[in-house]
């Protein structure tokens, strides 16, 4: 049996009190331990930001790579070994601003990993400037006179990408996260998980409390996540009220489904055969 | 005096050069005889102006050639851009001539290939034309033609009466140098620096190859590509040159040997990533196929102006190998050998070539070894006294860590770009810090150890030729045309370039002698190296850096015009 203890870490954690990550971390420890999972059978992928320390502050197997490309490192590793249970830890300026191309080809790919996307709008580590989600108007040190940019919806655009798993969660909200994240371990197939959350330090807009009066929960309002344009509709649901849970679910074909020779088993435990390659360098005559 | 026997057929892109180049040498490799063409083409899809020059022979060749002794011109400009290149006694093939010299032969292309059934057959015909010139045995023409089209049967009907209309078309002319033709039993292999390079590829066990197209790189994935039905191999396009070098690096962490090519470009782009491979000390191996840059340069040409650049690619300090063969089998087993040392000590080896050695053709009888097993630098638990205490980063006196997998046992398995402590996990701690750049660095001791020193060729002539990567041949048959003249001149190599093997190289140029580098760059950047690592100053440099390859004369030149 698998316990929250297997996933305990004395790591000293660099976040800083009243996080939302602690949230987060707190809910995919806890649908880890729900699945069953050891720490030995995770791999955890991070690119850069607050949110890709999080491997650092658990037990399992990590790799912590560079801001934005934690996607194709991922992926890579899944081609290599199919049989991997890959979760990336993202943050919204790792994933859709310096990642951007990655997470569009990821989804399109349909890589059979989890990705939750920590969601604060704005960056922490660098100590806050706008993120990619921050809303238009968004005033920070950096942007004086508010963000002039739309705010990118990663909901709608992975939806339009053809993505098979669409959801949101909040820090706020540990069960209803684990849940999520639980149905997206679940999932074949990419799963994106973006997760509002609060930066304490440097998003004064969007806090605890701001989204706790906002966001509702899907699995309350017994919607079926089955229907496309629906899903599209509440992805662009933002405001007063905003949509949590599952938004679209439908399982499709996954990248590495699609690779014949990975049929035959992971790339990695198939046998050296040098009799192939002389074959290939000194054809048999016929 | 041997055979040597240098054909250009030029046209437009898209008009079919290169089949009609590679029939040929397909006819002349089976016939027994040596080739080596190069191929040279605009950064276009139709028009413009393309050659492929193919030099044969009845001994090895490893360079192009200068002269010109049959000139096939699928259109006038090729005529009016190469004629004064043609020997006194050589011959030009054109579809229509303007009543110029009887040594310029028309050839309606087009209409004979018509009668054979098809326009699409007139590259059949002008290398029917050229064969017959050259004096080749139709049957060997006719047995190339079936390997290409014998399981299309109306296809290969069409382009038999094409060859044969072809031949029958110069009956009777014939070059005053012409062949012997006395079958004799192929010389190696016919093949391509690409493909060299994407066999030895497979020669370590290679499985994923990520990459971004880039001219002259992806020859290397399309025949990486055409292993992927027989053999374990993976090739996946990706959406730019970060994600294919992280995409390896991903697969290499999971325990799969891994690959990416690119070009200049592309490897800027792949420089943080590299970076990434260091720290982490995550084995890849990176092709990188030089041309004329800085950024998008001259796309199709040739150049060595990487060389700097590589060795000290990303920022700050990591140990890595650079490697420039020089020939197919020395790519194949340097490819071999680079992913192997890659993973021994678990660093990024980048594999320097360039356009002129990939796009070009070589007969190479070389040994293409075939490995009976892989050895891998891994370890498991069982290696392990206690599994839960695994450290990925160890420090040991190698500076090489014992290297587990993830997923494959309890060992959990933490690696991360920002600087670590020797479990994996983050950590800005002073002494730590300079403990595990040390550890990385220390690895060169053992690296250096695994340097083959430069090759020598006539080592002790008062003057030295030095070169690196594909130039070798060129240089090689300058030092030959030299020695005729009466010039004491040898040459010595470079294969493997990072790290520097400079105790070696000492003792090659330290003896008072004269030497001179031969580089496809502005500013010597190998003889830049040599002085920076041995103290050692060139007395001259040969440098070409036109996007085009040196012919051997113009390095015999060189060096010439220092001796004035």
């Amino acid at each position: 049996m698998v316990t929250v203890d297997d996933y305990y870490s004395d790591f000293e954690n660099k976040w800083c009190p009243g996080c939302g990550n602690f949230g987060i971390l707190a809910a995919m420890k806890d649908a880890l331990v729900k699945l069953e999972i050891p720490p030995e059978k995770i791999v955890m992928v991070s690119g850069i930001g607050q949110a890709a320390k999080t491997p650092h502050f658990l037990q399992c197997n990590t790799f912590h790579g560079l801001h934005g490309r934690a996607l194709p490192l991922a992926t890579g590793a899944k081609i290599a070994n199919h049989d991997l249970n890959i979760i990336v830890n993202s943050g919204d300026g790792d994933c859709y601003g310096e990642g951007g191309n990655h997470f569009m080809s990821a989804i399109r790919r349909n890589v059979d990993l989890t990705l939750l996307v920590h969601d604060n709008k704005v960056y922490g580590l660098t100590k806050g400037q706008a993120s990619p989600t921050a809303d238009r108007g968004m005033v920070t040190k950096m942007q004086p006179q508010g963000v002039m940019m739309e705010s990118f919806n990663p909901l709608a655009v992975a939806l339009v990408l053809g993505a098979g798993f669409v959801a949101r969660g909040f820090s706020g909200n540990m069960e209803h996260l684990s849940r999520v994240i639980q149905e997206g371990i679940r999932h074949k197939g990419i799963s994106l998980i973006d997760i509002l959350q609060p930066c304490v330090s440097f998003n004064s807009v969007n806090t605890f409390g701001w989204y706790k009066k906002r966001v509702y929960d899907l699995f309350e309002e017994d919607y079926v996540p089955d229907d496309f344009d629906k899903a599209l509709k509440l992805s662009r649901e933002w405001g007063d009220k905003i949509p949590i849970g599952i938004l679209y679910q439908k399982e499709k074909p996954c990248f590495t489904d699609g690779i014949a020779t990975l049929q035959e088993g992971t790339l990695l435990s198939r046998e050296y055969d040098p009799k192939r390659l002389q074959n290939l360098l000194n054809p048999p005559t016929t | 005096m041997g055979l040597d026997i240098t054909v250009k057929i030029g046209g437009e892109a898209g008009q079919g050069i290169q089949t009609v180049g590679t029939l040929m040498a397909q006819v002349c490799h089976k016939a027994g005889l040596h080739v080596m063409a190069i191929n040279d083409f605009e950064s276009r899809i139709r028009g413009g102006h393309s050659f492929f020059q193919i030099r044969i022979s009845d001994k090895p060749v490893w360079a192009p050639h200068h002269r010109i002794n049959l000139l096939v011109a699928l259109d006038r400009r090729t005529f009016d851009l190469h004629c004064d290149q043609l020997v006194s006694d050589g011959i030009v093939l054109m579809a229509k001539t303007a009543g110029e010299e009887e040594n310029v032969l028309s050839i309606p292309f087009e209409t004979l290939a018509d009668k054979a059934g098809g326009k699409i057959t007139s590259n059949t015909v002008a290398a029917g034309a050229s064969l017959a010139i050259l004096g080749a045995p139709f049957e060997i023409f006719k047995s190339v033609l079936s390997e290409q089209f014998g399981k299309k049967s109306d296809v290969l009907k069409m382009n038999l009466s094409a060859a044969e209309l072809g031949y029958r078309s110069v009956k009777g002319v014939s070059l005053n140098s012409g062949f012997l033709w006395d079958f004799a039993d192929p010389k190696g292999r016919l093949i391509d620096g690409s493909r060299s390079i994407a066999l030895g590829a497979l020669a370590a066990d290679c499985r994923i190859a990520a990459f971004y197209p880039m001219s002259p790189a992806t020859g290397v994935m399309a025949n990486m590509n055409s292993f992927s039905r027989d053999f374990p191999v993976v090739v996946e396009q990706v959406e730019d040159e970060i994600a294919a070098i992280n995409m390896i690096i991903g697969a290499s962490f999971a325990g799969v040997r891994s690959m990416t090519s690119t070009s200049g470009g592309g490897f800027c782009l792949m420089t943080e990533g590299l970076g990434l491979a260091g720290i982490t000390e995550t084995p890849i191996v990176v092709v990188n196929a030089q041309r004329p840059g800085p950024a998008t340069g001259l796309p199709t040409r040739t150049s060595q102006g990487d060389l700097q650049f590589v060795i000290r690619a990303a920022q700050d300090e990591f140990p890595r190998f650079v490697f420039a063969p020089a020939s197919p089998a020395e790519a194949y087993e340097t490819t071999a050998r680079a992913f192997r040392l890659a993973e021994k000590y678990q660093v990024p080896a980048i594999i320097l070539v360039d356009q002129f050695f990939c796009d070009s053709l070589y007969t190479d009888d070389g040994p293409f070894p075939v490995p009976e097993t892989i050895e891998r630098f891994v370890v498991g638990d069982k290696d392990m006294a206690n599994a839960g205490d695994y450290k990925r980063y160890e420090v040991t006196p190698s500076g090489i860590s014992p290297r587990a997998l993830p997923c494959k046992g309890e060992a959990l398995v933490v690696v991360s770009g920002n600087e670590h402590l020797e479990d994996g996990h983050i950590s800005e701690d002073k002494l730590n810090r300079a403990a595990m750049a040390d550890k990385r660095n220390a690895k060169v001791a053992g690296m250096l150890g695994e340097m083959t020193p430069p090759r020598i060729f006539h080592g002790n002539s008062e003057i030295l030729l030095v070169g690196w990567g594909s130039t070798e041949g060129v240089i090689q048959e300058a030092v030959a045309m030299l020695q005729n003249e009466g010039v004491d001149a040898g040459s010595i190599h470079f294969n493997d370039l990072w790290p520097f093997p400079a105790k070696a190289t000492l003792t090659l140029l330290d003896q008072g002698k004269k030497f001179f580098v031969v580089e496809q760059n502005r500013t010597g950047q190998l003889g830049q190296l040599i002085r920076q690592e041995t103290g050692l100053s060139h007395a001259g440099a040969i440098l070409k850096y036109d996007g085009r390859p040196f012919y051997p004369i113009e390095v015999a030149e060189g060096l010439k015009k220092y001796l004035e």
